[in-house]
């Protein structure tokens, strides 16, 4: 079976001016290559600057990128090409309540991406629309509500539906479960897990909480500098770390409850 | 001898036609010496409890409680001014988000002499200002910053999130206080950062006796460093033990599903299995419901938790729960 999607060889140099006419290069994310397949989720995990964030941009499109090729089905997806893209690579971010306009209702927001991307008439739409709110937990009557009338948990679960509103193949989650409070986070892994069974998604999951990771994702890359230092099965490297960098990251995650128990 | 003992705080938001009670009847007490954990997710008053601990409160809200003891006093019958004198001297608070509490226009060696008193400083008029600079110095050497003259010079967009954090560890040091208030000290920071601040904040309690009153909304990120914990639920008290207690027998339902639904604290759970968790979400101050606020989402909820219940106490483990878990352990 052929991969879902399929990146190779994906980098980014940002070039900054440094002196006059002299440029400097900053190598945020150096030639990476994984695949991702249906169904499944990959798990991003690194410290601050390791160019998680970094990678999660080039895959949805919001920069270029400054070498290699990302295939999704087998075509590859050009930079500029975002109506290609939007439909199939979704994400989510990490602050809900400040990606949601604040002066459109919440069926304006969801129908924005509609009306960009496919050609249905205003009764599908809003038909859609109920749908999508249903199917992340919410009623079909939060349409006409705004914003600020939600809790950060519901926020967030309108960014889900604002993701999965186009049936996307991939959802990037960019650090989306990690300002959630504790009840409401388990609310949320459980409906995306469900989600991933009904509509055959497939997560790029970035987080900095190996708990999550660990319950959540099936592979793991573990970024450091911009480099891939490992990758493979989430359980095994959880279980038996290879390199120094990944030993760290989970010494110091396991010594807050280890240590009491 | 109890450092601080609150029994029965509430906190009013006053409202035009209703007062909306945003704490309801919460307990807190702290020995000297001793790390407490505040536990509670959005909204459940723990940064206001510790706002009214330090009375920074505004006129908007109405602080009332049937004991409001400071090491033996009465802080709520005194005039302000006393209040005042004895909270600066005593008590100090740091915040989440060290970058914005900061002054972003002057540079972290002017903003920590600020927070040098001049009571501190002993030498005549001339000398203050060079005691000042050392004194500054001393403070962020107390928290770790080998490299003094840089950071001083610096400002606080030039400094990493945990370094800022340091700083505002070093100007709440700077009185000596014997409380030291964290609301959320280490929110949205990563992991090795996240240790590296509550080991200072541990080492400081081990050396200098100092208290801590450290607030958080994830009970498992800080069960390591703390000795006693008290949950909240929506501005009510939940449950309230030593730190074993709490985490091996927790004996309200609230309490247990925080800790069944916390994935470091049980990873034999198979992975992508349906995880643990409390129906709805957590109510807004306009709707709360009455009796037991957890009432609608609690999985043992019954007719009497319209009423609120009683705190209780099992040697020292106090639980406020009309149908507690404590049975189900024999």
């Amino acid at each position: 079976m052929s991969a879902l999607l399929e990146v190779s060889e994906l980098s980014k140099t940002y070039t900054v001016r440094n002196h006059w006419f002299q440029r400097k290069a900053i190598v945020a994310l150096k030639p990476v290559s994984f695949t991702l397949e249906a169904k499944k989720t990959l798990a991003i995990v690194g410290e601050m600057g390791s160019g998680k964030s970094t990678l999660a941009k080039l895959l949805v499109g919001a920069e270029k990128p400054t070498d290699g090729k990302i295939k999704l089905n087998g075509q590859g997806l050009a930079a500029g090409n975002f109506k290609q893209r939007c439909q199939h690579v979704r994400m989510i971010f990490q602050d809900s309540s400040t990606t949601l306009n604040p002066s459109l209702t919440i069926g304006q927001l969801l129908d924005e991406p509609l009306k960009l991307n496919t050609e249905l008439n205003e009764l599908e739409r809003s038909q859609l629309i109920s749908a999508t709110l249903l199917k992340v937990g919410l009623l079909a009557e939060h349409m006409n509500f705004y914003p600020h009338m939600f809790s950060g948990g519901q926020k967030q679960r309108i960014a889900l539906a604002r993701a999965i509103i186009l049936s996307p193949q991939i959802v990037i989650l960019d650090e989306a479960l990690a300002s959630l409070d504790p009840s409401l986070r388990s609310q949320m892994i459980n409906l995306l897990l469900d989600l991933q069974q009904q509509m055959g998604l497939a997560f790029v999951l970035i987080s900095h909480d190996l708990g999550i990771v660990r319950h959540f994702s099936d592979n793991v890359l573990v970024l450091c500098k911009g480099q891939i230092v490992e990758s493979g099965d989430t359980n095994t490297v959880l279980k038996n770390p290879k390199h120094k960098y990944t030993r760290k990251l989970i010494m110091n995650q396991q010594l807050q409850v280890a240590g009491k128990l | 001898m109890n450092l601080f003992d609150i029994r029965n705080l509430s906190i009013e938001l006053v409202g035009k036609n209703e007062n909306t009670l945003a704490v309801d009847r919460v307990s807190l007490s702290m020995k000297e010496g001793e790390v407490r954990g505040l536990v509670g997710e959005s909204g459940s008053g723990k940064s206001l409890l510790a706002q009214a601990i330090i009375g920074v409160l505004d006129d908007k809200w109405k602080v009332s409680a049937d004991r409001f003891h400071w090491r033996g006093k009465e802080l709520l019958h005194l005039p302000l001014e006393e209040r005042k004198a004895i909270i600066t001297k005593d008590v100090a608070m740091i915040f989440q988000e060290p970058m914005s509490c900061l002054d972003p226009t002057t540079t972290i060696g002017e903003q920590l002499e600020e927070a040098i008193d001049n009571s501190l400083l002993t030498g005549n008029f001339w000398q203050r200002r060079k005691q000042r600079k050392e004194a500054a110095i001393k403070l962020l050497h107390k928290v770790g910053i080998k490299q003094h003259t840089k950071c001083n010079k610096s400002y606080p967009h030039q400094l990493t999130e945990a370094m800022c954090q340091r700083v505002m560890i070093a100007m709440a040091l700077a009185r000596q206080p014997i409380l030291l208030i964290a609301d959320e000290p280490t929110a949205s920071m990563e992991s090795t950062n996240q240790g590296q601040i509550f080991r200072l904040l541990a080492s400081l309690n081990q050396l200098k006796n100092m208290s801590i009153l450290l607030i958080s909304h994830d009970l498992e990120s800080i069960t390591h460093w703390t000795n006693t914990i008290t949950v909240m639920y929506s501005g009510q008290f939940v449950e309230a033990g030593t730190t074993s207690q709490i985490f091996t027998q927790p004996y309200h339902p609230y309490t247990k599903a925080l800790l069944d639904s916390s994935l470091k604290a049980n990873s034999q759970v198979p992975a992508k299995s349906r995880l643990m968790a409390l129906p709805g979400s957590i109510p807004i101050l306009q709707h709360l419901p009455i009796g037991c606020r957890l009432g609608p989402r609690c999985p043992r909820a019954q007719q009497a938790c319209v009423s609120a219940p009683k705190v209780k106490n099992y040697h020292g483990h106090q639980v406020s729960c009309h149908f507690n878990l404590k049975d189900s352990y024999r």
